[in-house]
């Protein structure tokens, strides 16, 4: 049965350690080769004393008050203990002693040296000086024999001696070890150990200890075991005597039963560093080792298993069995109170956890090892009920008397199948144990809450990253809250019921308007929180009951349900709840997680139903929240963040491996927020833990996101991982949009251009491997317009097939709009919705052109481009967004959208208002497939040519060095779109800004791109309308364009002239007016072009579509 | 030069700190800055960030070096050569005071760093007029110092300008009279 190993601490500086108990077993010592001995009451004690005893110690002994150490000034001094005051110098040699040991009695000390001399000194008088000369290398370790009559020592010559101290004579020696030079470079420290009765010498030999016996000298025995794999190094035995313990270079732990040859025990080193010192707890319970690198740890528990022997120390073998009977209580306990065990075992579950999994974060808050209990425990999960009583107290029964010898088996089952994990404790994400003293209780996007209990104090200080939220709250912590949730409204704070106190659940909601921020719920007797959130304008709290019981952020008591399973973990953001609960048992180290996401406000609905939460193999729930836009998001204790992919069906998909981005395998990475746009995973960087200290006070650090895709070292790759995590940290949009909140359209359309620019990128290298069904494929997840430039690039080049096959693809991708458009006009009911919707999605630029898009083909062409990739990739890519956007019709939106600006509301003044949205793009699909259907006459549509007859008829007369030039000439024009566009956007980020200012303002914008032609069609749709009373909106349009291309140049040109005298009107921005001019300059060039020289339209049109980058090369 | 005209240059220099407020980009001159996000530690100038933690709205991240054990390596290093060694920032003596006067309370051990930047500081100033005295003992034509920091460069300047320029006068008027035996 396992012992329990509690964490390493750091207790020296790297290199050579030593340690060791005093009598009573009060304390432990340790010496370092930072030259210090530090003194330590029980491994928990944070501020050990210190003693300076030399530049470096070597190895030091203890005995009464008397603290003998070896020294790197070649000297063996003594210190009293535990005041550390020096006491005089023993001995000295000519370089530096690398042993001492001191008899039972404390009158002689021992100490071998680098001058391969061995010393024997009287306490009292340390000129009485006896030397063993005879080793012809370093002394490694010295070993007295308990009777005080021989003394054994190895040596760097490869022999082990054992010499009679009186006569100064070598009794024996065995060559058993390898020869080295000297200390450092020895294999092994070799550190020998006596029996106390003095019976046999434990010698380490390789992977193995071997035992002699006294006075024969001959080899008895040895002990070796497979778990240790390399050299021994030291050996010692416990205080009875019946057990021998081994600490090894790689470290390994291993003690055996001698008698039996039976190994019961075996711990590995959490780092697996070399242990290089190991002493034994007098009373036998606990066995302290130190490693090369600094660090004290302790195994606790060990000699139980010896005491179930029942033969050696009464001590042990009592506190053992009070081990058994604690235990036993408790769980009887837990199994008349149902409610109370359900909250005690997977804690107790995770305390046992811990000696297997190092998962030394979570370090059980009780210091008694009760990890006996653990196969128990388990078992008890399994069983029903009624039948583990008996069942655990004849095992008990069993290991406590039946069979001594075998008592250790117990830990290995008979069964051997999967073994159920322990399951992992309820915690609050962002937060760090709750043992420490010092702690962040979370820490988000908020702010900071961090806990202090010690002796002075048991507070909770709040710090706000924003103090326009809140100042900085102190609080005094009398209920003992651990649980704590932090919000732009209020603070939640949690603790667990005593016996005297049921758990309460204290609110300081300090956004309130009135005086009363304070309010606290007391939950009925025997249920316990386990886990809160907050959301907005409301607060939940899981518990012991597996409830979850809601509040409103003021107080009020609303819903609360059941949980299918004891809860992990619980986030809110918004209107949504996230909540990790215990589906069942996992097994071989898994946990077994699922998951329900909820949905308040307005339209209440669960969105996952208690689906399985994908952790990586072997490893539990780190952290849990949302990211700032709104999208769940988990992190599991291997360092992989996954993100809810909405748009596949609630999947979740890997985005971050936060441990790649370590630079050692100890270091770990605490995160604290994830944010979408930008992508940023907020955390802090964790130097060999798994959380940071409250000081120094940690900094955030920003990593990045990667989508573990194959083959990111290529250039495919790269783009194929940039795409689809484009796609996927934006499916927020669709979301935030579809639960009526405002979003930032300019970046969305910014993304899906991106988005856009990367397919594109894609295709050209596609195009350039000669993978002609990759280009196909690729242009079928792009937007109709795309496709064009996409075409265009198949024929420059020369890929006429691929070009021809794109050519259908495009057609059928428009037949695939209208579809849809008349599909959406023919619905009446649904028509408001969907514009609605359409508007709420639709940029506000292009909201602003939608006005003048009749009018100039190239405009028409601009629209295409940032109109059409938002919806088309809409319906292209993400084909569960449109089911998820059915059920919703029904239901009127509660959209802010009269709060939002709507420039096309504002300015639509000859418009129907029906559907605003919709038209526009009948407009585009009609005119783009239909050009001469109605009207021969109106035809001259660069861009309806381009889409109706898709490739090769505008291509085939063009000269082939035009579209050379058109490619290369590309990037000048893209530079001035680029700046307009720049503009633009600033000019749209303005009215968010000032509130006051829109109306004016999108006036000025609205009016400004009305030109020639819409002057013109104001003036004449009367006509229009009077000649053909018939038509719809749409055609009323198109027919005016026609009949208005039908006019002369002269015609035309004045409209546009007075456009712009129309326009010149006194603005408010010179910005504005700047680039008004230039869209001005803009149009009047492009009727002049239009005018003059049909044959430059391509070349145009490509400039503008040319804003797609991508690498020609 | 001035030392407070050294020390305006030096507030060019960046450095990070935590806002507690949060802002969009600032679109100057020199620059944009931000955005500041409440808690995300953000790069600005030092002009700023001093600013800025004046008025509380700020915690300053220290620079990488300003750190007690890397500051006495590299003062160990610098006692130990000759020459002058390479200094981890060039206005490290303007920065140390700025920092160290007006936001103390973010830089661990701040006194530690005091000292040992003044020890560095006062190394190689010493070193600086080692240099300077042998430059002028030995009437060399020119010299070559590496690794001067512009605080250092201006302590010195106008003192061994003027004095040169005293000693040129001095031996010029000397030289058509009589031979060196008159010179001092």
């Amino acid at each position: 049965m396992p012992c329990e190993r509690r964490p390493m601490r750091y207790g020296h500086s790297e290199g050579h350690t030593d340690v060791c108990f005093d009598e009573e077993g009060k304390w432990i010592v340790t010496c370092g080769s930072d030259g210090d001995v530090r003194i330590w009451d029980g491994l928990d004690d944070d501020d050990p004393k210190s003693i300076n005893v030399g530049e470096k110690a070597y190895a030091l002994a203890l005995h009464r008050g008397r603290l003998v150490t070896a020294a790197s000034n070649n000297t063996v001094q003594i210190h009293t203990f535990p005041d550390g005051d020096p006491d005089g110098i023993l001995t000295r040699f000519t370089t530096n002693a690398t042993h001492v040991a001191i008899n039972s009695s404390g009158s002689r000390v021992a100490a071998g040296s680098g001058d391969f001399l061995v010393k024997v000194v009287e306490v009292s008088d340390s000129s009485k000086q006896k030397t063993l000369r005879g080793h012809e290398a370093p002394v490694l370790s010295v070993a007295l024999d308990p009777k005080d009559e021989f003394l054994a020592s190895s040596s760097c010559d490869g022999s082990v001696a054992v010499w009679r101290i009186d006569e100064q004579a070598r009794v024996t020696s065995w060559n058993v070890l390898q020869k080295s030079s000297d200390v450092i470079n020895s294999k092994s420290l070799c550190r020998l150990a006596w029996q106390p009765s003095g019976k046999l010498l434990a010698v380490p030999v390789g992977l193995a200890v071997q035992l002699y016996e006294r006075d024969s000298w001959s080899h008895v025995s040895s002990l070796s075991d497979d778990f240790i794999t390399k050299v021994v190094n030291v050996v010692i035995w416990s205080p009875c005597g019946k057990l021998l313990a081994a600490g090894s270079v790689g470290g390994n732990l291993a003690v055996w039963d001698v008698e039996a040859k039976l190994c019961v025990e075996r711990q590995k080193h959490e780092k697996g560093y070399t242990v290089c010192g190991m002493a034994w707890h007098p009373s036998g319970v606990q066995i302290a080792y130190t490693d090369t690198e600094g660090c004290l740890g302790l195994l606790d528990g060990v000699c139980v298993s010896s005491a179930s022997a029942q033969k050696s120390l009464k001590a042990p073998d009592t506190k053992a069995a009070k081990d058994y009977d604690a235990l036993f209580d408790e769980e009887d306990d837990g199994l008349l109170d149902e409610e109370a065990s359900e909250s005690h075992s997977p804690v107790k579950k995770n305390a046992d956890a811990e000696g297997d999994d190092e998962d030394y974060d979570m370090i059980p808050t009780t210091a008694r090892p009760r990890n006996r209990g653990s196969f128990l425990d388990d078992d008890e999960n399994s069983l029903d009920t009624g039948s583990v009583n008996v069942d655990r107290f004849s095992e008990n029964n069993f290991g406590g008397s039946a069979e001594p010898a075998t008592a250790p088996v117990k830990s290995r089952p008979a069964y051997d199948g999967p073994v159920p994990t322990p399951r992992q404790k309820a915690f609050q994400p962002s937060s760090t144990p709750a043992h420490l003293m010092h702690r962040f209780m979370v820490w988000n996007s908020v702010g900071i809450v961090r806990g202090y209990n010690d002796e002075h104090d048991n507070a909770i200080d709040v710090e706000f990253h924003d103090t326009a939220i809140h100042h900085a709250m102190h609080l005094s912590n009398s209920l003992n809250h651990t649980m704590v949730d932090l919000s732009q409204e209020a603070l939640l704070l949690a603790c667990e019921g005593t016996e005297e106190l049921s758990s309460k659940l204290q609110c300081s909601h300090f956004s309130t308007w009135d005086t009363c921020k304070e309010w606290t719920v007391d939950l009925p007797k025997g249920e316990d929180v386990c886990a809160v959130c907050l959301g907005q304008g409301w607060a939940a709290a899981a518990t012991s009951a597996l409830l979850v019981r809601l509040f409103s952020i003021g107080g009020v008591q609303r819903e609360m349900f059941s949980l299918p399973g004891p809860v992990v973990c619980m986030v809110g953001h918004g209107e949504q709840l996230l909540i990790a609960y215990h589906r069942g048992t996992g097994f071989d180290g898994e946990q077994c997680l699922g998951v329900q996401l909820l949905q308040f406000g307005r339209r209440r609905r669960q969105v996952i139903h208690g689906e399985p939460l994908p952790l990586s193999v072997k490893s539990y729930l780190a952290w849990m929240g949302f990211t700032a836009e709104g999208t769940p998001c988990f992190v599991d204790s291997e360092g992989v963040v996954r993100l809810l992919n909405r748009s596949l069906g609630n999947a979740w998909t890997p985005v971050c491996h936060t441990r790649e981005n370590c630079k050692s395998k100890s270091d770990h990475y605490w995160v604290v927020g994830v944010h979408e746009s930008p992508q940023q995973l907020r955390c802090i960087p964790c130097k060999g833990s798994r959380f940071p200290p409250t000081l120094p006070r940690p900094a955030v650090a920003i990593l990045p996101f990667k989508l573990p895709y194959c083959h990111t070292a290529t250039e495919k790759g790269q783009l194929e991982e940039q795409y689809w995590r484009s796609v996927l940290f934006h499916n927020h949009y669709s979301f935030l949009s579809s639960s009526g909140y405002e979003i930032d359209e300019e970046a969305q359309n910014q993304a899906s251009k991106e988005q856009q620019e990367l397919l594109m990128k894609m295709f050209a290298l596609a195009c350039k491997m000669e993978r002609e069904f990759r280009c196909m494929e690729l242009a079928e997840m792009m937007t109709q317009s795309v496709v064009t430039l996409a075409i265009r690039y198949a024929t420059s080049s020369r890929r006429m097939a691929l070009a021809q096959r794109l050519g259908q693809l495009a057609l059928e991708k428009a037949n695939q709009l209208q579809g849809e458009v008349q599909e959406q006009e023919d619905d009446d009911d649904e028509e408001n919705y969907g514009s609605a919707k359409q508007n709420s999605r639709r940029s506000r630029p292009s909201n602003a052109r939608a006005e003048e898009e009749y009018e100039e083909e190239v405009e028409h062409e601009e629209q295409m481009e940032t109109e059409e990739p938002a919806e088309n990739r809409r319906s292209l890519l993400n084909p569960f967004n449109k089911g998820s956007r059915s059920p919703e019709r029904p239901s009127p939106k509660p959209v802010n959208k009269e709060d939002r600006v709507n420039p096309f509301k504002v300015s639509g003044p000859g418009k129907s208002s029906a559907a605003p949205s919709g038209q526009p793009r009948v407009a585009n699909v009609l005119d783009t497939m239909t050009p001469s259907s109605r009207k021969p006459g109106a035809l001259p549509n660069p861009l309806s040519k381009q889409n109706k007859s898709p490739v090769l008829k505008p291509l085939v007369p063009r000269p082939k060095s035009k579209t050379q030039a058109t490619l290369l000439q590309m990037n000048a024009p893209k530079l001035s779109s680029k700046k307009s566009e720049k503009e633009a956007t600033v000019e749209k980020l303005r009215p968010v800004e000032v509130p006051p200012m829109p109306p004016a303002q999108d006036n000025c914008e609205n009016r400004k791109p009305k030109t020639g032609f819409q002057l013109w069609l104001e003036e004449n749709r009367k006509n229009i309308l009077a000649n053909s009373p018939d038509l719809e909106e749409t055609d009323v349009i198109k027919e005016a364009m026609g009949c208005f291309r039908q006019l002369s140049a002269e015609d035309r040109l004045r409209w546009t002239e007075r456009a712009k005298g129309d326009a010149a009107e006194p603005k408010k921005r010179k910005r504005e007016e700047e680039e008004e001019t230039k869209e001005e300059d803009k149009s009047e060039e492009h009727e002049n072009e239009e005018a003059s020289a049909k044959k430059k339209k391509p070349l145009d049109t490509s400039a503008k579509l040319s804003a797609f980058a991508f690498n020609k090369s | 030069m001035d030392p407070s005209e050294v020390e305006f240059l030096a507030e060019k220099e960046t450095v990070k700190i935590i806002p507690n407020f949060s802002l969009d980009k600032v679109y100057l001159i020199g620059g944009d800055l931000g955005p500041f996000n409440p808690g995300l530690p953000v790069s600005v100038p030092v002009w700023l960030a001093l600013n800025l933690k004046q008025r509380q709205k700020c915690r300053i991240v220290p620079p990488e070096w300003m750190d007690a054990d890397k500051l006495e390596e590299i003062r160990e290093l610098e006692r130990k050569e000759d020459t002058f060694t390479p200094i981890p920032s060039p206005h490290y003596m303007e920065l140390t005071k700025l920092l160290l006067n007006h936001a103390a309370d973010n830089i661990p051990k701040a006194d530690e760093i005091r000292t040992l930047v003044k020890d560095i500081w006062d190394t190689r100033i010493a070193k600086l007029r080692l240099s300077a005295d042998s430059f002028i003992t030995q009437q060399e034509a020119h010299a070559k110092l590496d690794n001067l920091t512009l605080m250092e460069i201006n302590t010195t300047r106008t003192f061994l300008l003027d004095s040169l320029k005293y000693m040129y006068k001095l031996r010029s008027n000397l030289q058509p009279g009589s031979g060196k035996s008159q010179d001092y």
